[in-house]
């Protein structure tokens, strides 16, 4: 493959750089949609909405990362990623990743009067654990397991 | 033997007390290391956040106008200053360094209505001594690893700007440069200035390259948005307000985060150098001690012999 067709890929969270290195081609999940970013796609700026983002890696391995909000910033022939939080596919306890979410919605169903700003929490919360395990059933499913 | 006594006494407490400046001398090195590196951390995150910004509000013709967390107003009545101060002492003089230079740069200002955020116990000072309003304390957690810690801090920070309650917000925290070098500073968060011609957040360490400056924006413009002579300009999605209104937010909260990794780190090598300067000092202290001991116990067994000789020329005679 030439050079140019490489696209660099940088992805940040607040406490560490998760992954940074050379690919294909990234899937985002924005807020207007998901999009698929090619080498030499025009430089754009849009909010992440928590899902699941698709790396295809140079040596043919597709990385899955989970994210829960953020920013995306694509450059020519560079991408870069500002998550509140990321977390590569591998890295997730499936289980965990289930009951937080379950036990999210339980406080969500307790909770009787909860004010807006709480319960955007909450939802926000349990929207960033589907993505979670979204992420690690989609990574096992690539991987055949 | 009272005075060989005593001073043996003395000698054991002095040991007893080196023994745990040296113990804490270890733990904040420990400490210091971590804070460290979760500094350099969070740099990428704060230099692309601000890049982006700095590039929105280049490309508009709006300029501070864009967004109200990025006007300055013309008229300053009220001014916040979010002090970071260290929960406990024995770190020499980093709180009174920060808390003087907070006040005196509040002093230079003039007589504006100032009020003081508290983050950290020490910081209390500002009312018991020199008489500020304080608005509101947070706890400070020693070891910080995750951005959520500074939310609530950014969120009331955002809203008393927005509110109207502050016309300025600055912080007040110590910059760890090296081990042995950290310098106080205050610097405006709010309103975000996009006109800053120095690096926009605190740099740790000596290497100049890190910081954002209008070089490396410059530069990643060459490299990034310029192909065959063409300029490339950003589509923004919703729109470049929707993403001003969610990047802003999340730049105070990262530099307010720095800014408390920054203290950390800075208070840390305080106490560490601060504690093995105690080591020293306990260690002079015995050997002074044992010294003492030594004369003393000389002192008992001459005055002993003398007795006893003396005693028998008393009977041979």
């Amino acid at each position: 493959m030439p050079d140019q067709k490489r696209i660099k890929f940088e992805i940040a969270t607040p406490e560490r750089v998760v992954l940074k290195e050379e690919i294909f081609q990234v899937t985002v999940p924005t807020v207007e949609g998901e999009i698929t970013v090619l080498p030499k796609h025009s430089p754009l700026v849009s909010i992440l909405k928590p899902g699941v983002l698709e790396v295809k890696k140079i040596d043919g391995e597709i990385e899955i990362i989970s994210v829960s909000g953020g920013f995306v910033e694509v450059l020519l022939n560079k991408v870069i990623i500002l998550a509140d939080t990321a977390e590569r596919a591998e890295e997730i306890d499936l289980e965990r990743a289930e009951e937080a979410k379950r036990r999210a919605e339980e406080s969500l169903k307790n909770i009787r009067s909860v004010d807006a700003a709480q319960f955007a929490n909450i939802a926000a919360q349990i929207e960033k654990e589907l993505a979670r395990s979204r992420s690690v059933k989609r990574w096992r499913h690539l991987k055949g397991r | 033997m009272a005075k060989t006594k005593e001073i043996q006494r003395r000698i054991k407490s002095v040991n007893n007390t080196k023994k745990i400046t040296k113990a804490m001398e270890m733990v904040a090195a420990a400490k210091m290391r971590k804070s460290v590196e979760a500094v350099l951390k969070t740099r990428t995150y704060a230099n692309l956040a601000w890049t982006t910004i700095l590039n929105i509000s280049g490309a508009s013709d709006k300029g501070e106008d864009l967004h109200p967390l990025l006007k300055v107003r013309a008229e300053i009545k009220r001014v916040g200053v979010i002090l970071l101060s260290s929960n406990r002492g024995l770190c020499g003089s980093f709180n009174s360094n920060i808390i003087n230079k907070a006040v005196s740069a509040v002093k230079k200002h003039g007589n504006i209505d100032t009020e003081f955020i508290l983050l950290g116990r020490k910081g209390l000072v500002v009312n018991s001594r020199y008489g500020y309003k304080v608005a509101a304390e947070f706890d400070k957690i020693d070891f910080v690893s995750e951005i959520k810690e500074v939310m609530p801090i950014a969120r009331l920070a955002i809203n008393d700007f927005l509110s109207g309650k502050y016309d300025k917000i600055f912080v007040a925290y110590t910059d760890f440069i090296s081990a042995t070098n950290q310098v106080p500073r205050v610097k405006q968060i709010l309103p975000v200035d996009i006109d800053a011609e120095d690096e926009y957040l605190g740099v740790v360490g000596k290497d100049e390259k890190v910081g954002t400056t209008k070089e490396y924006i410059a530069d990643k413009e060459a490299k990034y948005l310029r192909d065959d002579g063409y300029k490339y300009i950003f589509t923004y999605e919703p729109s470049s307000e929707a993403v001003l209104d969610q990047m802003i937010p999340r730049l105070i909260e990262v530099q307010l985060f720095q800014a408390l990794l920054e203290s950390n780190a800075s208070e840390h090598s305080v106490r560490m150098a601060s504690m093995h300067q105690a080591t020293e000092a306990a260690n002079d202290i015995v050997d002074e001690l044992v010294l003492f001991y030594n004369k003393a116990r000389q002192a008992a067994i001459t005055s002993e012999i003398a007795e006893i000789s003396a005693g028998a020329n008393a009977l041979k005679n």
